[in-house]
């Protein structure tokens, strides 16, 4: 095929039944007759129905990777399943051109008493693989799972990481023009976490169009062009990855929308003045520029740094012009402020507020900014503890003692 | 509520039902395309079969011969209070009507369940599922091919002769493998919706022997069940490979009993059951492909 493979989702409804559903021949024939006399049109909802998906549009070109976040039961995987042909929507359409490999719970297609490598048979015909490319494929597929010892055992003695590396293993091998990924990274242990998270950045990074699921916030960070927020079925909030986050984060704590006229501070905007790599322990500089129409009162803290972690969420650390001793005077400003990364690897968001620190009510805000912190050699861990080492000389008799 | 319609020809929409033709080819093309993945569900129900099974292939001959045994014993009975003896040909009749009896009750025993089975593959992965019924019929269709050789092994050893009617077994075995695949199809899908199918089936499985001519031939029911006897669209494929094999009878060519003047078999017996079993392949097919959107919705 030569066109170019893209996902779309155009305005997609999918409508769910919760409670009794008549699974009996003997169930059928009453529900038949009290149903024939009123049958609703599709776009409807009968009483025991709900919509799973409301009206859900995106699109993902090449070279685009989409993050969808969402609390359990948001809508996140029935996407997913619509996506990859399991289930049909109830309005709308969608398309997916090209080959789709999808990691939607990899090791579902296992039969237990078969042995690991009549799985990988198996499970690459189901993921619509040809026989001379699981052949080609075989060697890397047991390879990369690392468990080449027990290839010949049946899958019932495996151990549950061992199932999970191995359907990993055999979807990240399928060659598809397009990766769906449900989750499929909080398997195995954090070895082949990463591992399997390098795999998908390998193929996210030669432009394929990637759509994936998770609750590691982090990771979607890292890998994912944009991201899209869905709650009840419906989206709910759509742009960067680290705005979207920043929604998921605070939907729960913060009022968005435009602040008050009469705030006493306005944030217009907070940037990184330095693009480019930060590794732990580097220092980054924001500029936040803004106004205060009039002088502030005391408990007023006209702008205040929160670092959260994206995967957690977790607030790490916070400070502002009160805590740091500036004053701001009426008028615009604009303040450079220097933060030292002293943190782990990882997504970072930055929300700049203004606020309220009696009342602890945010008054103004800017989108937050998202900083990847790369593995540094300067130190490992969660902390840094800033280590300064001093080499004593060492009087010379203690070498020659023996 | 909004009620947008929107078609694309590329993938998923929700409205718009294509014609059935449309469905048939759709249904074609999937299988071709996931040729291999049948051959690989295929191989799993078998490989599963044989694993861990104390009697292994045992297990192919075993229904079958169970089956046939009970027929001659039958048969012995019939015979005996008629006051005759039971013929090799009447016996090899039975064998090679029990063998097929066999290979459609296990078929469609085991075919009903193959979606349900795979609850966990259809919930997760898409691919065309019409994979499943049909790589269950194939398997079934393996251990018939066991029995099946080992009953041409021994029919020459008891001095049975072939003859030219032989040819006729291809053909009225291919339609067998029709009939039973548009009846998997249709019961393996409706099993998934209505969760005691598999009970009726069970049903129709005991008791569909005594409903089609294994045990017995049409013409001892006398001239009036003879002819709906024959309307089992089984039956004139049971007694095509009875009289092809048994008989070495050209199917071309009539029976009618001398003293009841009942028509015993003639070319349109068969003509009926292989439209049947062809017409119902392509209906099955059909109500198959258009239900399994569904599928996922209702595991």
């Amino acid at each position: 095929m030569s066109t170019t493979p893209l996902i779309r989702f155009d305005g997609v409804w999918k409508k769910f039944r919760k409670g009794e559903v008549h699974d009996s021949l003997r169930d059928l024939i009453p529900a038949l007759l009290r149903g024939v006399a009123r049958r609703p049109v599709d776009g409807q909802l009968r009483d025991s129905e709900f919509w799973a998906l409301r009206d859900m549009s995106f699109t993902v070109e090449p070279g685009e990777a989409l993050g969808i976040i969402g609390s359990n039961g948001a809508g996140k995987s029935t996407a997913l399943k619509v996506l990859t042909r399991i289930l049909m929507p109830t309005l709308g359409s969608y398309s997916v051109r090209g080959r789709v490999g999808s990691l939607i719970e990899v090791a579902a297609g296992f039969h237990q008493d078969l042995t690991g490598r009549e799985n990988i048979f198996l499970q690459g015909a189901i993921m619509g693989m040809r026989r001379a490319q699981v052949r080609h494929k075989l060697d890397a597929i047991i390879d990369f799972s690392g468990i080449e010892g027990f290839i010949d055992t049946p899958v019932k003695r495996y151990s549950s990481g061992m199932n999970a590396r191995l359907g990993f293993a055999i979807a990240a091998h399928l060659d598809p023009e397009v990766l769906i990924i449900d989750e499929a990274l909080a398997v195995g242990d954090h070895v082949f976490q990463r591992q399997a998270f390098n795999r998908i950045r390998e193929l996210a990074a030669s432009g394929m169009p990637v759509v994936m699921v998770t609750h590691q916030l982090d990771r979607m960070a890292e890998l994912c062009t944009k991201a899209l927020l869905l709650d009840r079925g419906a989206v709910v909030a759509q742009g960067t990855p680290a705005q979207v986050i920043h929604t998921y984060l605070n939907a729960a704590s913060t009022v968005s929308g435009a602040p008050a006229a009469d705030a006493p501070v306005h944030l217009r905007r907070a940037q990184l003045l330095k693009e480019g790599r930060i590794r732990s322990g580097d220092q980054v500089e924001i500029r936040v520029e803004g106004t205060v129409p009039a002088k502030l009162t005391q408990h007023i803290e006209p702008v205040a740094l929160m670092l959260r972690s994206a995967q957690s969420g977790q607030l790490l650390f916070c400070s502002g012009t009160l805590a740091c001793g500036v004053e701001l005077q009426p008028g615009d400003f604009r303040l450079d402020v220097t933060l030292q990364m002293n943190v782990p690897p990882g997504i970072y968001l930055i929300d700049v507020v203004g606020g309220d620190k009696s009342s602890e009510q945010v008054l103004a805000s800017v989108p937050p900014l998202s900083i990847q912190v790369e593995e540094s050699t300067a130190f490992y861990g969660t902390v840094n503890c800033n280590p300064t080492m001093r080499l004593r000389s060492i009087e010379q008799r203690n070498r020659h003692t023996a | 509520m909004d009620s947008r319609i929107i078609n694309t020809p590329d993938s998923g929409t929700a409205a718009k039902r294509p014609g059935a033709i449309h469905d048939l080819t759709g249904a074609a093309r999937d299988l071709w395309h996931s040729r291999y993945l049948v051959y690989q569900l295929t191989l799993r129900d078998i490989l599963v079969r044989y694993k861990q099974a104390l009697m292994g292939f045992a297990w192919a001959i075993l229904t079958p011969l169970l089956v046939v045994s009970a027929g001659v014993l039958v048969r012995i009975a019939l015979q005996h209070s008629a006051g005759a003896n039971v013929g090799f040909s009447s016996i090899a009749g039975i064998a090679v009507k029990g063998l097929a009896w066999s290979f459609f009750a296990g078929a469609t025993g085991f075919a009903v369940n193959v979606l349900t089975a795979n609850a966990g593959l259809i919930g997760k992965v898409y691919f065309p599922r019409e994979a499943l019924p049909l790589s269950a019929v194939l398997a079934s269709s393996f251990d018939a091919l066991i029995a099946g050789t080992l009953l041409a092994i021994a029919l020459p050893v008891l001095g049975w002769r072939p003859d030219w009617s032989l040819a006729w077994v291809p053909l009225l075995l291919a339609a067998l493998f029709v009939l039973t695949l548009a009846f998997a199809l249709l019961v393996s899908c409706a099993n998934l919706f209505f969760r005691d199918v598999k009970y009726l089936v069970q049903l129709v499985i005991s008791f569909g022997i005594f409903f089609t001519p294994v045990f017995y031939e049409p013409v001892t029911l006398g001239a009036r069940f003879a002819p709906l006897q024959m309307l089992n669209p089984l039956a004139p494929l049971l007694e095509g490979l009875r009289l092809a094999i048994a008989e070495g009878h050209n199917l071309l060519v009539a029976i009618v009993d001398p003293a009841t003047g009942i028509v015993l078999w003639s070319p349109w017996h068969l003509a009926y059951s292989a439209a049947f079993a062809i017409i119902g392949l392509m209906a099955c097919t059909v109500i198959f492909h258009r239900a399994q959107h569904r599928f996922a919705e209702y595991l």
